[in-house]
């Protein structure tokens, strides 16, 4: 429940893009207001105001923290976004470590009338890192998908892709994949059998196998959401008949693969396509 | 013409401008009714901020203006998205305006004032609500309707999903 709502699955919004305006302004008005202590000799203040600009930019920082290492926690570990997540937590950390130690510096120097050197190099390399910082979180939702969508997925999605193969003969086989034992109702498995990486889910009792990618901008299925028989894309709301692979919402038009799912010898398989000529 | 636009739309960054202008106002506002709420123990230091987080915020919002109209006119009008950012554009101008005004009533006191208290106040706390409101049907347009995710990233999407053996539609 607690992740649910640090996900923001109520607001049907992700929190922590919402939360990191604060941090991201608030310590740029403190700079600014760093920057104005030299241009307006006669403003008096501007450093004391800085200071607390960037006293309630940290605060605002560590609040938004904890919803975002929820949501870093939550991406796929062999996600392409997920080293860009990695670079955009570290910077952060080490973005609010520099600010800390900014506060503490400066705080002697509150009645001076410009903000000492020290001080405003800190701040300089601190506005620096977050932009490439924020920079990448951004390249995380715009790019990545990161968060879209995701608080219309009822059920936790896959951790990573299990692989699984074929063996050498190369003629169409079925491939035994135990973890789906395991799945509950509305539940997902990312697959990749010999490069061909499917969605498995499981509705009402019956497993269905199709392809994970949407077709129209190519959004993870694995993660969507499901209603009957359909699977939602959570980038773009384009929906799927998983039984048959077909359209019934745009704005997706080309249908699906789906792969045949049998049970043999008491254990779930499923029919990985014939070996193909690998296209260069 | 193509070369504003596709600057407004933040191609040459990898990244739609819209989003990373409105962090501004949409962290300055706030501010300035906090700083105004805490003018009543910290005084005029409280009034001076407030007046400068307005002052930028005002700022950074002209600057968003054009890059979300932008934004918007690329969505087709019959997508609910159309309406939630009509709806997100109009709310806004009205954010902005009220804090125009709020500006305009603080210029030749802030520097002296030790209180924020009445009108101004009052419009800040109007302007905030409101600002939170138009905030977040901005991020429903993302994160529900998946406006500008994966538009320039579309050819990396694709190539993953090819090499993933999807079904792809035609180029």
């Amino acid at each position: 429940m607690l992740k649910d709502f640090l996900e923001g699955k109520p607001f049907r919004h992700p929190l922590h893009p919402m939360l990191v305006h604060f941090p991201i302004g608030l310590f740029i008005l403190s700079l600014l207001l760093d920057l104005g202590s030299f241009a307006f000799r006669s403003t008096p203040n501007l450093v004391r105001d800085a200071f607390y600009a960037m006293l309630l930019g940290i605060i605002a920082a560590l609040i938004a923290a904890v919803p975002g290492f929820v949501d870093y926690t939550d991406i796929r570990s062999d996600h392409p976004g997920k080293r860009t997540a990695t670079a955009h937590l570290t910077l952060n950390l080490i973005v609010v470590g520099l600010y800390g130690i900014n506060l503490g510096v400066r705080s002697s120097t509150l009645d001076a009338f410009k903000t000492p050197v020290g001080p405003l190099i800190l701040s300089l390399v601190g506005i620096a890192l977050l932009s490439v910082s924020g920079y990448l979180g951004g390249r995380l939702v715009y790019d990545d998908g990161i968060g879209v969508g995701r608080h219309k997925r009822r059920t936790s999605t896959p951790e990573n892709t299990l692989h699984l193969t074929r063996g050498g003969n190369g003629e169409a086989v079925f491939v035994p994949v135990p973890e789906a034992e395991s799945l509950r109702d509305r539940e997902t498995l990312r697959v990749e059998i010999d490069g061909q990486v499917i969605a498995i889910a499981k509705l009402d009792g019956n497993f269905y196998a199709f392809q994970e990618f949407c077709t129209h901008r190519f959004g993870p299925l694995s993660e969507g959401d499901f209603e009957g028989f359909n699977v939602q894309c959570p980038w773009h709301n384009s929906c799927f008949d998983v039984r048959t692979g077909k359209v019934t919402n745009g704005p997706a038009k080309v249908d699906l693969k789906t792969f045949k799912v049998e049970t043999h010898d008491g254990k779930i398989c499923i029919g990985a396509p014939r070996a193909t000529e690998k296209s260069s | 013409m193509k070369w504003l636009l596709d600057f407004l739309k933040g191609k040459w960054l990898k990244h739609p401008l819209h989003p990373i202008l409105v962090h501004v106002p949409m962290a300055m506002w706030p501010s300035a009714l906090i700083f105004d709420l805490l003018s009543r123990w910290n005084g005029n230091a409280m009034v001076r901020l407030s007046f400068y987080a307005i002052a930028f915020g005002l700022i950074a919002s002209l600057l968003a203006v054009p890059t979300g109209v932008v934004d918007w006119s690329g969505i087709k009008k019959e997508k609910p998205a159309w309406k939630i950012g009509l709806y997100h554009m109009i709310l806004n101008l009205v954010v902005a305006l009220l804090f125009a005004v709020n500006l305009g009533l603080r210029v030749h006191t802030y520097r002296e004032e030790t209180i924020v208290v009445g009108a101004p106040l009052a419009l800040s706390i109007i302007g905030t609500a409101l600002l939170i409101g138009s905030a977040y049907l901005g991020g429903l347009m993302v994160y529900d309707y998946g406006i500008s995710v994966a538009r320039m990233s579309k050819k990396k999407w694709r190539k993953i999903a090819e090499a993933g053996g999807a079904n792809l539609p035609q180029k």
